[in-house]
């Protein structure tokens, strides 16, 4: 007998709140360990909040490098943590942080729980894909012996199964790539602020990974993201406009392999079942998004993140790119920060973020009127995703 | 994307697991003791491909389970060793070391005719030549004296 409890879930809808944000500057070479940038951008997100560290008893961090709360904890100032989560997993634990923040507030486990992923690959040797050698004892042993592991090459084969089987064209990936990149354009922040990008400069990319080229893949960063995240009582006398968690969901989805996940059904990805427990507990569909920040390590995900949360059928994502439909003025914007692609590389953190910018009415890219963004993790590995709105 | 939490295993340097001809000394080579894919592993160095299959439902299995799934309903089966390319790619530098004298390199997902896709990579074929949904057929390819590795060319006919 299933026992999740959909209660729960009604009770985090619009009963929790990020009411603080906060980043370090994103950078190729930050000189300092990510146990020290952590600290610094959570001090940030609570500042941003009117709040302060001994108003935090819980933490919930994207973390895979081994960097311990009780590190964070102290650095901050938290008289007392409570209650502590990690997650892992590249590219899909970013709102599963804010998911189970969101579920340990509405269960009374934590009021005040900070969320963060700090991460150092900016420089070359930091790559882990790089230093891949001796003796593969995980899932990667069945695709990192026949030289399957950049991301770019695991990313490849579904984009060029989705090439063949639907049709979609390098333009369309193009059309991704490009509307990021505008984005950023008017992105302080943005790693590439200062780089224009046009179809054929796209077109012209150098080949990583046929059929991915330069202007399909994120930048590489170092980066430290942070959020806060109450119960909406609580947000009521902070600093913010409170941007309110509306529905979170996770999933692995069925026989997971932790990269090269290509033994599903039809290749479908991760994203399909994270989509459907994610509209199920939601009150809104995905017409009703304003703007969607769709994990963008490569430009072939945000197409397939179009189709898997219900955006179009499967198959239609290159097209639903045509005609500036997802850049800001269009139908459904994307990646209004620039995303992984063209702002920062922080596993998808920064979309989280730029999230809550749309929502208070602050982005650089400002869409109209912005109530409800969709937020996802990757599709193809373990996924989370969320949808946040406005009063 | 990737994991950073990986833990390799120490290289267990037997005599025995000389590499052959001139494998790069950091090729990430796959842990054939490893109990769930061993079955998998001495099958390749004795150039039979293997796969799971399910007692009951004659279900293929991919990637392999362990022996104990659901009390040993799987069993290891010999594979055809033929397949249709289901998508691949061709990778350009920056790559690892380790591959950079095969590069450009043709990565494939063959769909086994028994239904399983695995992962592979192509021999004796440029990439010029390939294409989503070719007939392919496994080669071996010894890496030591523990690891061989199934690899792929296009089918020849007959």
């Amino acid at each position: 007998m299933k026992r999740i409890d959909e209660d729960l879930f009604a009770r985090i809808r619009d009963q929790v709140a990020i009411v603080g944000i906060g980043h370090l500057p994103f950078s190729k070479d930050i000189g300092r360990p990510i146990s020290d940038t952590a600290i610094e951008a959570i001090q940030m997100a609570l500042d941003d909040a009117g709040l302060e560290a001994e108003d935090v008893d819980g933490m919930s961090m994207f973390e895979m490098e081994h960097t311990h709360e009780v590190t964070i904890a102290r650095g901050l100032g938290v008289e007392n943590l409570q209650w502590w989560d990690k997650i892992t997993y590249g590219g899909g634990a970013s709102c599963a942080t804010i998911m189970h923040a969101a579920a340990a507030i509405a269960t009374g486990l934590a009021d005040v729980v900070v969320c963060h992923r700090a991460r150092n690959r900016g420089s070359k040797t930091a790559r882990p894909w790089a230093q891949e050698r001796e003796l593969v004892t995980d899932d990667k042993a069945l695709h990192v012996p026949w030289g399957l592991i950049r991301p770019v090459d695991v990313i490849g084969m579904w984009a060029h199964r989705h090439m063949h089987q639907y049709g979609t064209t390098r333009e369309q990936l193009g059309n991704v790539a490009i509307a990021a990149r505008k984005h950023a354009n008017r992105n302080p922040y943005a790693m590439m602020r200062d780089r224009p990008l046009d179809m054929p400069t796209y077109l012209a990319g150098r080949v990583i990974g046929y059929p991915l080229t330069l202007y399909d893949c994120c930048l590489e960063t170092d980066g430290a993201l942070a959020c806060v995240v109450t119960s909406v009582e609580r947000a009521r006398d902070l600093k913010q406009k409170p941007v309110f968690v509306h529905s979170v969901a996770q999933a692995s989805g069925p026989n997971p392999v932790h990269l090269a996940n290509y033994n599903t059904p039809d290749m479908q990805t991760t994203a399909v079942p994270c989509a459907e427990q994610l509209w199920a507990r939601s009150e809104l569909k995905p017409k009703d998004m304003d703007c969607a920040q769709i994990y963008d390590a490569f430009t072939p995900l945000v197409i397939l993140g179009l189709e898997d949360y219900g955006f179009c059928e499967r198959g239609e994502g290159g097209p639903f790119t045509d005609g500036g439909r997802i850049e800001v003025g269009g139908e459904l914007p994307l990646l209004t920060s620039g995303g992984g692609l063209s702002e920062a590389y922080t596993h998808g953190f920064n979309l989280i973020l730029e999230a809550v910018r749309q929502v208070r009415g602050t982005s650089t890219a400002q869409v109209e009127d912005c109530k409800n963004v969709l937020v996802t993790g990757a599709s193809g590995v373990a996924t989370s995703a969320m949808v946040v709105r406005g009063e | 994307m990737v994991s950073d939490e990986v833990r390799f295993g120490e290289r267990t340097g037997k005599v025995e697991d000389r590499p052959i001809g001139d494998l790069h000394p950091d090729y990430p080579l796959p842990d054939p003791d490893h109990p769930v894919v061993k079955p998998f592993w001495d099958g390749c160095r004795e150039r039979r491909l293997l796969v799971q299959r399910d007692r009951e439902t004659g279900a293929y299995h991919w990637p392999p389970k362990p022996g104990y799934w659901k009390h040993g309903r799987l069993e290891w089966v010999d594979a055809k060793g033929t397949g249709t390319v289901y998508t691949y790619v061709v990778g350009q530098e920056p790559f690892l070391p380790a591959f950079k004298s095969m590069l450009p390199h043709v990565m494939v997902v063959v769909e086994l005719d028994e239904g399983p896709r695995l992962v592979g990579h192509m021999v004796e074929c440029a990439p010029e030549a390939m294409r989503i949904g070719m007939r392919v057929e496994v080669v071996f390819k010894p890496l030591t004296e523990r690891v061989t590795l199934p690899v792929w060319r296009a089918a020849r006919a007959g």
